[in-house]
């Protein structure tokens, strides 16, 4: 944008947007007015920001030195959010006569966003209180059905740029947010017991060298024993459960020593209070506890971000409501209603822009249609009265009305969510990131605990045996260990986080270490996903020129002449007598200039034919893939532009970095065979990677296939933006939604990239190689520290004071080495601005 | 010393009775969402401003293209 700025900037100063602060084009600036916008949508919300008394809110935005984006208004009725059954999957009540509803907003960016999004009730009656939550975005309103509705609170938000979604919470969802409240629960009473029990335990060891008299040091235990009680009972009781679920799994958990050590040390421990004599070790597992349930909550933290995205994605349906017309009245606009009201024959408007909301046939209007969505195909196809539309393409052209066929789970795109979603069901969950190193640790510690229970017991009697087995298990209590993995992997998800790489499923940076195959997507992951200028042969003016014209029309040709466009100059005063010529080009006079453009017919139809070195280079760009739309001025030809989807700028380096890897790169796309092979070549890759004209299942076949039969040898990482990928994203060992992804995709993905373009996925690998060398890294220390400690207590030499301070030294240096890791970093300089998590939800 | 035998468990009781302040805050969700509340709390320093009652017109009632 800004680049483009600098090459075409007029000669007078730009004006910045008074909503956005972005420069105004020139042919927007309205003189005299005090205030310019960029763009309808700004003027819109900074009008009504200003009518409603919110000025302030600009001046918050002032403080938090926030940059704001373009503001969209859909100008929607939100008819739909009236309807109960819909209203009903988010809302509660509240006493007799109040609501309290969900709703995501889109367009949430910043901490003023917060302000003036809960200032609505001092505007709205009826409203009586908006809670925003910065982080996932989800709004809860407080309202009373008899004074105002939903659809009106609906339009307020979308009128200062929010636009609303109802909010539908998963009951996955539902059950993680208890489990967090329980986790931290768990937590407060650990850490509590454990500052505690530290209390009595520095004055029974003090007790131990200065002499106590018995009477106290008998209450001091008994003590520890009352305040460890719930730590034992509440707070450990997870660890209890994932090592019984563990064994009956047949597989060997971490916390299964942890358990063992929990239960035979606190069992001693209680031994020992009530006999009065012996070592008491409740202070050390207090702590044990507090710190590996203060670790996995910092995990959990860290992915909870990436997650409540995806929920939040996934509570907003793809498609959600649609413009019915009404049947009697044929002239009455269009009222819009759920999807699920919608039956076999109803009327339904889709504009300019919107998505198609059902599968149906149209009956009247012709327009052009984006399918890349659900098919990958890069070229819009066009549609006129009679023809078959599915839901999920979107209407680039003219207005539409549509006779419905299906509408819901029903159609086309229906059925694809629903293969996203039994494929994501399929994936075994796992407990926890595990590794190898750990299990076995976790196998041979437990073997050499039963052989010393052994041998002691034979040599040196029952007590000394327990006394020594309860010292090994507690000293060499894997709790270095059981930081090793959360502690890193919270840092390094957090890092990951602000380097605009969101990893929903933590398991996949460990696959991602074997990785031999990379499947790419086209059609908006290699490529920009729709069609633009990529070349222009001619004078700049001229292309100006036709940019001013083709802005006349909403052909999809003319699109690829507006969108991605430098700004206009303001160099065309005038345009008159457009004339459109379907499927040929437009003509009009500009400033008094016969200006056409189109395919050759339609300017040879006007003029002389067109000279031999124009068509040469027309000829060149259909060679390139490219579809040549000549622009002629006065009846000569003065420009060719080659319009096409164009290579995002980082696909090809990408791509070689890949290879250079050794990883095999392969292209799976639903566009035309000829055209992926074509991308494939600028790829610098062999035919044979090139795999076009793929369906959605035939895509989600192919990973399959390949993950089954890579069997022990590679993973396989699928990269995709559409819903066309989602199932394949969802069955692949590591699935990746790129930027501008759609809701789906990141709801299969493992991993989210918020940052634009494909060469976030070398980040991806440099930074799980790293986490993984830093796992390994915690590992090898605390198994040192354990062996060395084990044999310490095994000679004997341990008691509680020693176990209590080797614990948390040997767990600082976890913490440490965690805490100063440099796992994920955004490569390139300029783009470590992550944005927030794709909000494109529609 | 024998006030030990007192004190220390009353300390442990009022401690107890903090604990349980903070399971219930927690049960309840008062600690789901860190992020909001310290942003929040910014906009207190500023002066609210006199927030005008809209226009009847204010309202947007859905702009048809």
């Amino acid at each position: 944008m800004k680049r483009a700025a600098e090459l075409h900037q007029p000669a007078t100063a730009a004006a910045a947007c008074a909503h956005c602060g972005l420069d105004v084009p020139p042919n927007l600036v309205r003189e005299g007015d005090s205030e310019q916008f960029c763009c309808n949508g700004c003027r819109q919300v900074y009008s009504l920001v200003r009518e409603w008394g919110f000025d302030q809110y600009y001046q918050l935005i002032d403080q938090q030195h926030a940059t704001i984006a373009p503001a969209r208004v859909t100008g929607r009725h939100f008819d739909d959010f009236d309807d109960e059954a819909l209203q009903a999957e988010a809302t509660d009540r509240v006493g007799a006569d109040r609501r309290r509803t969900r709703l995501y907003l889109e367009g949430v960016h910043c901490a003023a966003c917060v302000w003036l999004v809960e200032k609505l009730p001092a505007v709205l009656p009826g409203v009586d209180e908006v809670r925003l939550n910065y982080g996932s975005a989800v709004a809860d309103v407080t309202w009373q059905p008899g004074q105002t509705t939903l659809s009106a609170i609906a339009r307020a938000l979308d009128g200062l740029g929010y636009t609303p979604h109802v909010h539908r919470a998963s009951r996955a969802q539902e059950t993680r947010r208890v489990e967090d409240r329980a986790m931290l629960a768990r937590f407060g009473v650990a850490a509590a017991g454990a500052m505690n029990l530290m209390f009595v335990s520095g004055a029974l060891y003090a007790g131990e060298y200065s002499g106590m008299a018995t009477t106290y040091a008998t209450f001091f235990r008994w003590l520890s024993l009352v305040i460890a009680v719930p730590v034992l009972v509440f707070s450990a009781r997870p660890f209890f459960q994932t090592a019984i679920a563990g064994l009956r799994a047949r597989v060997v958990h971490i916390d299964l020593p942890i358990a063992v050590a929990i239960t035979i040390a606190a069992a001693a421990s209680a031994w020992n209070t009530v006999w009065g004599s012996g070592p008491i070790w409740f202070d050390s597992l207090a702590m044990l506890i507090a710190a590996l349930l203060g670790a996995r909550q910092l995990q959990r933290s860290a992915q909870r971000l990436a997650l409540e995205r995806a929920d939040s994605l996934r509570g907003v349906a793809f498609l959600e409501f649609a413009r019915r017309l009404d049947h009697a009245r044929p002239l009455a606009p269009a009222i819009e209603v759920p999807l699920s009201v919608l039956v076999p024959g109803d009327r339904v408007e889709v504009r300019s822009g919107e998505f198609v909301p059902v599968d149906g046939v149209i009956v009247s209007g012709r327009s052009s249609l984006d399918n890349a969505v659900l098919t990958g195909e890069s070229t819009p196809v066009s549609v006129a009265e009679g023809d078959a539309v599915n839901a999920g393409a979107t209407n680039l052209g003219a207005r539409l009305i549509v006779r419905v066929d299906t509408a819901g789970a029903a159609t086309r795109v229906g059925a694809l969510l629903a293969l996203v979603q039994e494929a994501a069901s399929r994936r075994p969950a796992l407990l926890q990131t595990t590794d190898l190193m750990a299990r076995r640790f976790v196998q041979i510690l437990l073997a050499v605990a039963a052989a010393t229970l052994v041998i002691a017991w034979s040599q040196r009697g029952p007590e000394v045996a327990l006394t020594r087995v309860v010292a090994l298990l507690v000293v060499s209590c894997p709790c270095a260990l059981g930081l090793a993995v959360p502690l890193a992997l919270s840092v390094g998800l957090m890092r990951a986080a602000r380097a605009g790489i969101f990893v929903k499923n933590p398991d996949a940076l460990e696959r991602l270490r074997t990785v031999d195959t990379v499947l790419l997507d086209k059609t908006g992951t290699l490529t920009e996903g729709h069609a633009t200028i990529s070349r222009w042969h001619g004078d700049t003016l001229i292309l100006e020129l036709a940019r001013a014209l083709e802005a006349e029309s909403s052909h999809a040709v003319a699109r690829a002449f507006t969108t991605n466009a430098p700004r206009p100059l303001h160099l065309v005063r005038s345009v008159a007598g457009v004339v459109e010529v379907p499927g040929r080009g437009i003509a009009g006079q500009l400033d008094g200039h016969d200006v056409r453009a189109g395919n050759r017919e339609f300017i040879e139809a006007a003029g002389a034919p067109i000279p031999t070195p124009w068509r040469d280079v027309a000829a060149a760009m259909i060679g390139d893939g490219l579809s040549p739309v000549f622009v002629s001025v006065d009846g000569a030809v003065s420009g060719i532009a080659g319009i096409g989807d164009v290579l995002r700028r980082d696909s090809v380096a990408t791509v070689a970095a890949l290879r250079r890897r050794g990883l095999r790169v392969r292209i799976l796309s639903g566009d035309h065979p000829a055209i992926v092979a074509r991308v494939a070549a600028q790829l610098g890759l062999p035919p044979d990677a090139a795999l076009g004209g793929l369906t959605p299942e035939a895509k989600r076949d192919l990973v399959a296939e390949l993950v089954s039969r890579a069997g022990r040898r590679g993973a396989v990482m699928m990269v995709g933006d559409g819903v066309n990928d989602a199932a394949a994203l969802a069955l692949a060992d590591v699935g990746i939604a790129v930027d501008g992804g759609m809701g789906a995709t990141i709801v299969a993905a493992d991993i989210v990239l918020t940052r634009e373009g494909v060469a976030p996925l070398l980040d991806v690998l440099d930074g799980a190689r790293r986490l993984r060398a830093v796992i390994r890294r915690n590992i090898a220390f605390s198994l040192f520290y354990n062996a060395a400690a084990s044999s310490l207590a095994l000679a004997g030499l341990v008691g509680p004071l020693l176990a209590a301070v080797l614990m948390p030294v040997s767990s600082l240096t976890v913490v440490l080495s965690s805490a100063l890791a440099r796992t994920f970093v955004a490569s390139q300089p300029g783009a470590g601005r992550a944005r927030r998590p794709a909000r494109k939800a529609a | 010393m024998e006030t030990i035998f007192v004190l220390l468990p009353l300390a442990l009781l009022i401690a107890a009775i903090a604990v349980g302040f903070f399971i219930w805050a927690a049960r309840t969700g008062q600690f789901d969402d860190l992020e909001t509340p310290p942003v929040r709390m910014l906009f207190d320093d500023v002066e609210p401003g006199a927030v005008r009652p809209p226009a009847p017109s204010a309202v947007p009632t859905g702009v048809h293209e």
